[in-house]
Formats: structure tokens, sequence, C-alpha cells
């Protein structure tokens, strides 16, 4: 469950600001600077430029390293960063950005540092989408037709179509025309990808030949340096001993603790655990291609059959919460009117026999001589003991049911293949993390059934298909609210999977940060503000 | 008398080298065959975090010039591989030799460093035994080298963890961090000390010591040394003991190496093992060669080290 396929779905309920002003003015809040943040990683990051990298531990270092166009704040709103201001066009199609003139690169040793300007945000455009480039960004913005540079400090973007929060959107890190060492297109091989250099608050230093990664405050940084001189993430290959090493103050910082570690650090007075909302779920995903699973009774029997409250108690310490519906809770698509099925197994029960199952002499429900036998795939997963549990825990509650689960633990890329490629499966376990932007569309229209495409299980409703279109085309943000509602409530009936939970992270770090506020995907969005109290600095 | 020894000696090992490049050859065509045959994509690895769509796939490989047929693949890296370049790790970009050279050197700390702590251990215990028959307080010391090699390795590391944090209440056991404690040097030597006690090897190491040398002490031309009040230690040196101990050390690299991935885990020792672990993890298939390679060498260079040793000492292994 840590390594997961990750979609784009709708930006956050960001509002549109034309002309919004900018707040460019040193830190000057009174709080001390200084002190260093040694943080844990589970594994080492690949890359650490914004463009190449593809997985949390980097996006944690890009987040400190670079800026967007726009920021989002605590609020959620959008906000500006190396902008000032902006327009946009009546039909919400032409974006005029004016860049900040006071911003400079971190300098390359020896060298002066350089100015930031419109040619770096053209840069960032073309070598994102230039087709050698590999980036997960680039299906992400297919939406923008071109970017030109009117002036120094002025930049045009140019949509396809006009689409709902784009604004949003412009939050991605823009990279230095005269970083990378190829300009036409960026690889992991390129030295950018391993030394870069940004805008952001703090700038690499080095990374050593443990994998540590070390980041220094940026002292020119444009919204003021940032309080914190040092953050240091090390990498870790067990997360026991993580737990121990900050007890042991050998860092400060856990960014996700293992549930199984939470009570030894909440029992702790020295630490903070705080929790923050992950835009993710896990679930029971159905291939709907085998006609016992095609009966919509049969997947609601199912979900009935499972105690999804009493797995999530038991093997996550009730870390989180159940879920009705293919929305993570912490958005604002989620409804919340919609309550997930009861635990039921008479229900169950009932749900089979309307769909004219009968018990079998081995007790499995059986209709017209077809047993009701499902094959279910799991990728197998480093440290996935919590799956293992949840997996057999599943199987048991359906065997009660009289349904038999046949459990098929395969690697993760053999996995992928079976589940997106071949369609080999009844049922798989997965789950899905979602970002700020785009939507679930992928997972549920059928012209996304196909090779590697996201609606695996083969669903189809031309209902459900509708209500996507129109929810992909409107501009309105309540009329997409209240259509993805009625998704919500459709697909909760529906069950083409069997929504499990979102569970809490929690971050645990020690008392002596103060002021800590966490992204809830970026992580360390706000890090700039954090600060250690001149006598805790050591 | 030394030069005489020379040229068996140089003979043995140009046939050695030849026999290792074919056995390297071999070991890049099996580790290739498997890597290709096992599921999934090396350059997933790249995609993730997205939609995994196969146009998106194919245009990757040819973004990166990855020849489509395995044949084309192989000799594309073997071309490479002969010019000295191992190619660039799939998952990082980084050039596999200079990151291998890097951890490959704590590796090699770690597991030689484990072989003469054995040896420590064990040959004192071994010629004790020899030379006096099994006393009461070497065959003690026996018994528990036999118990410690049979516990295994990744389970007596986390022993040893539980016991440094909860009874000595101290933390050596991550990088970087360690250097600023009191105790720093603990954290180079308590993973050589695991890895050398609960390998496997030591006993091993101890009955092979034993059995060769009571058995050289036994032989006629011992006895006749004996008898003629020569240092019996003397004569028995090369044949009791520098032989058998090349060998067993030979024997047990592989082994060694092996039991480094877990150690290396385990203390979070940032060597070859936890790179293999995550290339594993990745198909990141150019670090996984490379890695192959090196312990291949490695091996194979124990196995050289023991031929060269076996020839000086005794020439005429060399016209067999």
């Amino acid at each position: 469950m840590k390594r997961i396929l990750t979609i784009a779905v709708l930006g956050l309920g960001a509002t549109m600001a034309l002309c919004f002003p900018a707040h460019a003015a040193p830190k000057g809040d009174g709080r001390p600077d200084g002190g260093v943040l040694n943080y844990s990683e589970y594994g080492r990051p690949a890359t650490l430029d914004p463009i190449t990298s593809n997985e949390t531990i980097s996006l944690r270092i890009t987040e400190l390293v670079f800026n967007g166009l726009v920021g989002i704040d605590e609020k959620q709103e959008i906000v500006p960063e190396l902008a000032e201001r902006w327009e946009a066009s009546k039909d919400g199609r032409v974006f005029t950005f004016f860049l900040r003139k006071d911003v400079k690169w971190h300098p390359r040793e020896g060298d002066a540092p350089q100015p930031f300007t419109a040619d770096d945000v053209v840069f960032t455009y073309n070598i994102m989408m230039h087709p050698r480039t590999i980036t997960p960004l680039k299906v992400r913005y297919e939406f923008i037709e071109k970017v030109e540079k009117t002036g120094d400090y002025t930049v045009v973007i140019t949509l396809k179509r006009p689409i709902l929060n784009a604004l949003a959107k412009f939050s991605f890190k823009i990279i230095p025309g005269h970083g990378p060492a190829n300009p036409q297109y960026l690889t992991r091989e390129d030295r950018f990808a391993h030394s870069p250099i940004g805008t952001g608050p703090y700038m690499l230093q080095t990374v050593t030949g443990d994998g540590e990664v070390v980041l220094v405050s940026n002292p020119d940084y444009f919204k003021g340096r940032a309080h914190i001189d040092k953050f240091v993430a090390r990498p870790f290959a067990d997360q026991n001993i993580m737990a121990q090493a900050l007890m042991f103050n050998a860092i400060d910082m856990i960014v996700l603790v293992n549930p199984r570690n939470l009570p030894e650090v909440q029992g702790d007075k020295r630490f903070v655990l705080q929790p923050y909302n992950a835009l993710s779920y896990s679930f029971f995903g159905y291939n709907v291609r085998n006609p016992l699973l095609a009966d919509r009774r049969v997947r609601q029997a199912i979900t009935t059959a499972v105690n999804r409250q009493e797995m999530l108690d038991s093997f996550f310490n009730g870390q989180g919460t159940v879920i009705s519906g293919p929305f993570a809770p912490g958005s604002w698509a989620y409804n919340l009117d919609v309550k997930p099925l009861p635990f039921g197994p008479e229900r169950a029960r009932a749900l089979l026999t309307e769909a004219g199952f009968k018990p079998g002499a081995d007790g499995i429900m059986e209709k017209d001589g077809k047993k009701l036998v499902f094959s279910l795939k799991v990728p197998i997963e480093k440290e996935s003991e919590a799956v293992k549990r949840v997996v057999l825990a599943f199987q048991n509650y359906l065997k009660g049911a009289g349904i038999a689960i046949t459990v098929d633990f395969k690697e993760w890329q053999a996995w992928k293949e079976d589940v997106f490629l071949e369609h080999n499966f009844d049922i798989m376990f997965a789950s899905w993390v979602f970002d700020d932007s785009a939507d679930i569309s992928s997972l549920f229209h059928s012209a996304e059934i196909g090779d590697w495409r996201n609606n695996f299980g083969g669903y189809s409703n031309p209902e459900v298909d509708g209500l996507i279109v129109e929810s992909k085309l409107t501009l309105d943000h309540e009329k997409r609210r209240t259509i993805n509602r009625k998704l919500h409530a459709i697909l909760a009936e529906e069950q083409p999977y069997t929504f499990l939970w979102t569970l809490t992270n929690y971050s645990a770090y020690h008392r002596k940060l103060r002021r800590v506020q966490i992204h809830p995907y970026k992580f360390f969005s706000f890090a700039d503000e954090w600060f250690i109290p001149a006598s805790e600095q050591k | 008398m030394k030069f005489a020894a020379v040229k068996p000696v140089s003979r043995v090992l140009a046939r050695e080298l030849a026999l290792t490049a074919l056995l390297l050859l071999g070991v890049s065509m099996v580790v290739f065959a498997i890597l290709y045959l096992a599921p999934g994509d090396p350059l997933n690895v790249l995609l993730e975090g997205q939609s995994p769509r196969s146009e998106l796939a194919l245009g990757m490989r040819e973004a990166l010039g990855v020849p489509r047929t395995w044949y084309g693949q192989y000799a594309a890296w073997f071309g490479k591989m002969l010019h000295g370049n191992f190619g660039n790790s799939i998952r990082t970009g980084l050039p596999v030799l200079p990151e291998l050279a890097r951890v490959g050197v704590y590796t090699l700390t770690l597991t030689l460093g484990s072989l003469a702590l054995t040896l420590l251990i064990a040959v004192p215990i071994a010629v004790h035994a020899a030379a006096h028959g099994g006393t009461a307080g070497n065959t003690a010391a026996t018994i528990v080298a036999y118990v410690l090699s049979a516990v295994p390795v990744f389970w007596f590391g986390y022993i040893v963890v539980y016991v440094f944090i909860h009874q000595f209440g101290m933390f050596p056991l991550i990088s970087g961090t360690a250097a600023k404690q009191e105790h720093a040097w603990l954290y180079f030597l308590v993973p050589i000390f695991v890895l050398g006690i609960a390998s496997g090897t030591l006993s091993e190491m101890i009955r092979h010591l034993r059995e060769e040398l009571s058995r050289v002490l036994a032989e006629d031309y011992i006895r006749t040394a004996r008898a003629k009040g020569a240092a019996v230690w003397r004569h028995a040196f090369k044949e009791g003991f520098l032989i058998p101990v090349t060998e067993i050390m030979s024997a047990k690299i592989p082994f060694l190496l092996g039991g480094a991935v877990i150690v290396e885990q385990v203390f979070n020792w940032p060597g070859m093992g936890r790179m293999a672990w995550q290339a594993a993890q990745d198909r990141d298939f150019p670090v996984i060669m490379g890695i192959a390679l090196v312990a291949a060498a490695f091996v194979r260079f124990g196995n050289l080290l023991q031929r060269v040793v076996f020839t000086a000492v005794n020439p005429r292994a060399s016209r067999e």
C-alpha cells in the first residue's frame, strides 16, 4: 500500500482571483532563525528535480527547493508565488502572468546568482513537454496550447479550451534555463536531476554517500529567509528503526509514522503527532467481465458481508475513516450524505438469495451450477503486513457469506500486468492516491476500458458516463460539485469497488519545532514559516 | 627454490584469468536472461505515479533509445561494458560503476572485516583442538561456536540492535548521527561483529581447520620431523594451515555476500546489498547486472587466491 497508483483528480475548491496583490516582504516576524531539522525518509529519492521525479520522497524535497507561478496556502486558496499578479481573458483561455522582478536562482558554486525571468517559465514548459522528457507532468498539462514570453517579466499561457480551476494548475515548479546540461530535454542522467538549483526557501547543499540530502536556508529567498538553517533528509531501510531514531533524538521528524509505531510515539510527551488528511483510499475492485460479478447484488453482498470498521480498528488502530464512494473524504467532491453500506451478514445472504443463489453441498453459494468462487489478486509491497491481514480477513468474512476467495499474491509489476493488461482477475486490492488536480473520470468511464486503462474492471454504465462528461464540461464549480455528489451516490449503490477506507496519516515531530503546518500532499509547502526557539537550537 | 614456484603460479594464473572472463560472460548472460524472463518492465519505474498507458511506455522506449529485441538490449549492454561503461541506473540515472565503487567499499569492509573476525575466533579453537585433542575448554568453545553459527543472521542482528537500544540506551545504528556520538566507532564494528559471528561460517571453519590440521599432524613426514626434533609447526604450516584457511575462505565468500544483504538492511549500512535489494525491486537491470558481475568477480577472486596459494605451496599442482 505504500507504492500506489496516482491519478489526477479535480482541483481543490480554489477560487479564481483576478489581479491578486503579491506580498513581497522579508520575514521580519520576530521569530528566531537557526537550528537544524533532521527528518527521516523510508528510502532514498531517485532524483531531486521537479520534472523527472515521481515519488513522494523527491516531491517533498522539490517543494523546499522550487516555486511555482502560483502557490496554494493553508486555506487551500491560490496565492501569488513567482507571479505577483495575473489576468485571465473573459473566455478563460488566456492567462497573463506578471512575474516578480526580485527573484534570484540559487547560485551554483563560484557563480553569481542569476535572475529569474519569463524565459525560465517558457523553458520549463518546453522541456516538460519534450517527447524525450519522461515525466508524470506531461499528461497533466496537455490542456495548455502554448506558453509565450511577451516581456522579460510577462508570460502568456493559452489553453486549448477553458477548464475549471485552471489557475490552480499553474503551481507546477519552474526550473532555470541555465540549470540542465541539456537544454532540449531532461533525463535522470542530467546532473541537474541530482544537484538542482531553484528559487525556493532551501538550497541543496550536498547529498552524502549515505544518501542524506542536506538543504540550507536560502538567504535571498523572495518571501524572506526561512527560519530553520538546515533541513536534512535521512534515508532509513526499516520503519521500526526509524521510530527508534526519533525516540533517541537522532531525528526530529518522521513525515509518515507507521501505524504500528503510533502508540509508542503517542505516549511520549516530547513529540507532537500531527494528523494530516491523505487524498487516498483503499478498495477491492471487481472485474465485471465475470458474469457472476456483473450482477450488482453480488457486489453489494460482498461489501455488506465485510466488516470494514472492524478491519480498520484492528489492523490500523482505527486511524482512518470508512468511506462510501469514489472520492477521498478530504476532497470537496465527497458526498457526506451517502453512508457506507452497513455490515450485515444476513443482508448479504438475502441479497445473494435474491440474485438466485443457493448454498451448495460445500456451503458455497451457487446458481445454475456456477459457484461463487473468485480469485483475488493482491500486489506484494514492502512492509505489507497490514495488507495481508486485510486480505485474509476479507477471505474469512466472505467464507461466512458462502463466497470462496482464492488469494493470489503477485509481485508488483506482474500484478499490474494481470490487472491492467490481461484483466486476468476477479477481484483486486489496491489504493488510489489523488493529487490536487484533475478528476476520477478515468476510473469509471466506459471509454477508459482497454489495455493499461484505469477502468480495469470493465465497468460500464451510460448514466455514469453521462455524468462524468457533464462534470468535465462544466465551468461552474457548484454545478460540478452537484454532479459529483450524484456520481458518488450512484457508484456507492453500484459498488464497482468495495470502497474501504482513507487512512489518517500522522507526522511525528519534536516539540521544539513550532508553527508546523503540513500540506496533505506536498508536505513542506509552508516549511519556511517553521521555526525552533533559540533556547532549543542546541 | 623461490624462482621455481613463480612459473607454475603464472601459468595457473593465466589459465584461471581466461576462465574468469568466460565465467563472467556466462554470469552476465544468465542474469540477463532471468531479468528478461521475469515479469515486469524495468522502465515502469519511470512511469510510476501515472496511469500505465502502453503508448506512453512505447514512446519512452524510443525516447531512451532502448533496442526492441532482447538480443539487441544485451548486445547494447555488452558493447558498452567492454568499454568499461556499465550504463546508468534506470531509477536514479547515475552511472553504475562509480556508484558500485562507492557502496562496494562499505560491503568490502563489512565482508572482509567479518571474515577476519571469524578467523580470529576459529583459528585458536581449531589449532588448540588439533594439537591437544578435545579438552574441556576447546570443546565448550566449539559448542558455543556451533550454536552461534546456527542462529539466523537477521534474527541475531535484531537482537543486537535491541540490546544496544534498550540495555545500553545508545543508538549507534544509523549513519551520520553515529559520528557525533561518543561511541561512534561501534557503528562500524557492530554489523561486522554480527556477520562474523552469525553468518554460519564459524562452525565450518573450525571443523575444517581442525580436521585438516589433525590429518597433517598425523602424516609420516611430520612424524619424521618430530622424531628428528625439527619444528613441527614449520613443517605443518603450509599443508595443515595455509591451504585449509584459504580453501575455506574462498568457499565462504558467496555466503558472506548473501549475509551482507541482510545485515546491511538491518543496520542501515549503505552497501552493495541494499543497493541490490532496491535494484531488484525496481528491475533496474544495469545496476543488477553490475552488482552480479562484481559479486561474481569477487567470488572468483577468492577462488583464484586459493589456487595461487595452493600452487605456490605445491608446485606439482600446476602439472595435474
